[in-house]
């Protein structure tokens, strides 16, 4: 019924009326918290070219092998993940709460397998000695890095940290969603706009950190 | 719609269209004075204005299109403005991006990634690296905004009051880069030698 008054009352694009955007509440909302976040993570990530643009030496720990397959299988985990979230979306609409229900859980499922890779990284690295302000001694040799900051442990631990954080997060409201579908069946299509936008980000963050930082020289022992 | 208000939006697009030539002139100016060294003062300013002029110049070339005066080079067949509107809601209600569609998209977001992650194999120059790796994340970024985030579906309203907006705060951030680029030109050539951890 209000969509037929906004019809009458929305003469063309920027006629406005009651609904401007024939959007929902909660889907505006989400595209407005989408935009201040965009801008938090685009913060961080000009830090990061910030610092590593201004510095004359900067780590590449990774090898091609393991590092940047695990990390491509990361991507792929988490791609695959907004691939389900779009068939739970579909289903919803569709008005079928049990397998929009059974496809969240498989996007939930895979981002907590995201989660795990993502900590046994974090593992392998801290394992070598990288903390947040500080570089193990050896990326520090002549035939390392000499010089590296040590911006790259806060940069590196704070951008995939943040990333973390907001897929721990989305898999926490997932789980609210699905679990109360029936009250909440108008949210799952919310729910995966802030899962997509998780997966976008991502899509800058792997390119940035990772593949502009591949150890061709075999500094990183495997 | 009544002839003084059809005349004050003439009036008002105008004005608008006016303060976008107006910022175009100042960019152009500033690029053209002896002073320019593309510093962060100079790219802060250029930006500033190009965007202003991009936004004060959507309202106008909207009306324009709208009163057909101006064709979109893109748009796939002549069709009005209400009745393009109407099919792409009708389209939205019927499929909306089918599965299979979400499918192609996924796949081509694969590609896309399969081809940064050979070209971190063969290894490349960083600078072209980065340009690449750029670009291929801004397509997929798209792809994932306008299908999985179902934006390309929205109207038109939203989808103006979204993107614009975030790609000129975007761009905006690029003012700290010649900064970056004075830091690195500051230090000494030679790596200082490091100093033994006590």
């Amino acid at each position: 019924m209000a969509e037929a008054r906004a019809d009458s009352l929305a003469v063309n694009d920027w006629g406005g009326g009651v609904h401007p955007y024939r959007v929902g509440h909660r889907k505006l909302g989400m595209w407005l918290f989408i935009m201040s976040d965009t801008l938090t993570f685009a913060a961080l990530l000009v830090a990061y070219s910030y610092a590593r643009a201004a510095s004359v030496n900067w780590p590449k720990p990774f090898p091609f092998s393991p590092s940047i397959v695990f990390s491509t299988t990361m991507t792929l985990v988490l791609l695959s993940s907004s691939l389900t979230m779009v068939f739970a979306v579909a289903a919803s609409k569709r008005g079928k709460r049990g397998t929009a229900r059974k496809w969240i859980f498989a996007t939930m499922a895979l981002g907590l397998t995201f989660i795990v890779l993502h900590l046994m990284e974090w593992n392998h690295l801290i394992g070598e000695g990288l903390r947040p302000f500080e570089l193990p001694p050896e990326w520090l040799e002549p035939n390392a890095w000499p010089g590296a900051s040590p911006l790259f442990g806060s940069t590196f631990f704070g951008i995939t940290g943040l990333h973390m954080f907001h897929v721990l997060t989305g898999v926490i409201y997932l789980g609210v969603v699905a679990t109360r579908i029936k009250k909440l069946n108008d949210d799952v299509e919310v729910v995966g706009l802030y899962w997509h936008f998780v997966d976008l980000v991502w899509m800058f963050v792997f390119p940035l950190i990772y593949l502009l930082s591949v150890d061709y020289n075999g500094v990183i022992k495997p | 719609m009544v002839e003084s208000k059809t005349r004050e939006i003439k009036a008002l697009n105008l004005v608008l269209l006016a303060l976008a030539g107006l910022s175009l002139a100042v960019a152009v100016w500033d690029v053209a004075s002896d002073t320019f060294r593309a510093g962060t003062d100079d790219v802060f300013l250029v930006l500033v204005c190009l965007m202003l002029a991009l936004l004060f110049a959507i309202p106008p070339l909207m009306w324009a299109h709208s009163n057909g005066m101006l064709k979109n080079p893109f748009a796939d067949e002549a069709v009005d403005e209400g009745g393009a509107a109407m099919e792409l809601e009708a389209a939205h209600e019927a499929h909306g991006g089918s599965n299979r569609e979400n499918v192609i998209v996924w796949g081509g977001l694969l590609g896309l990634t399969a081809i940064e992650v050979f070209l971190a194999y063969i290894q490349i120059p960083t600078t072209l690296m980065l340009i690449i790796l750029m670009g291929a994340s801004i397509v997929k970024a798209a792809l994932i905004v306008a299908y999985f985030m179902h934006l390309k579906f929205e109207r038109l309203s939203l989808i103006l009051t979204i993107v614009p907006t975030i790609v000129v705060l975007l761009c905006l951030f690029a003012v700290l880069f010649p900064d970056s680029f004075r830091l690195h030109n500051l230090r000494p050539a030679e790596p200082v030698q490091q100093v033994e951890h006590e």
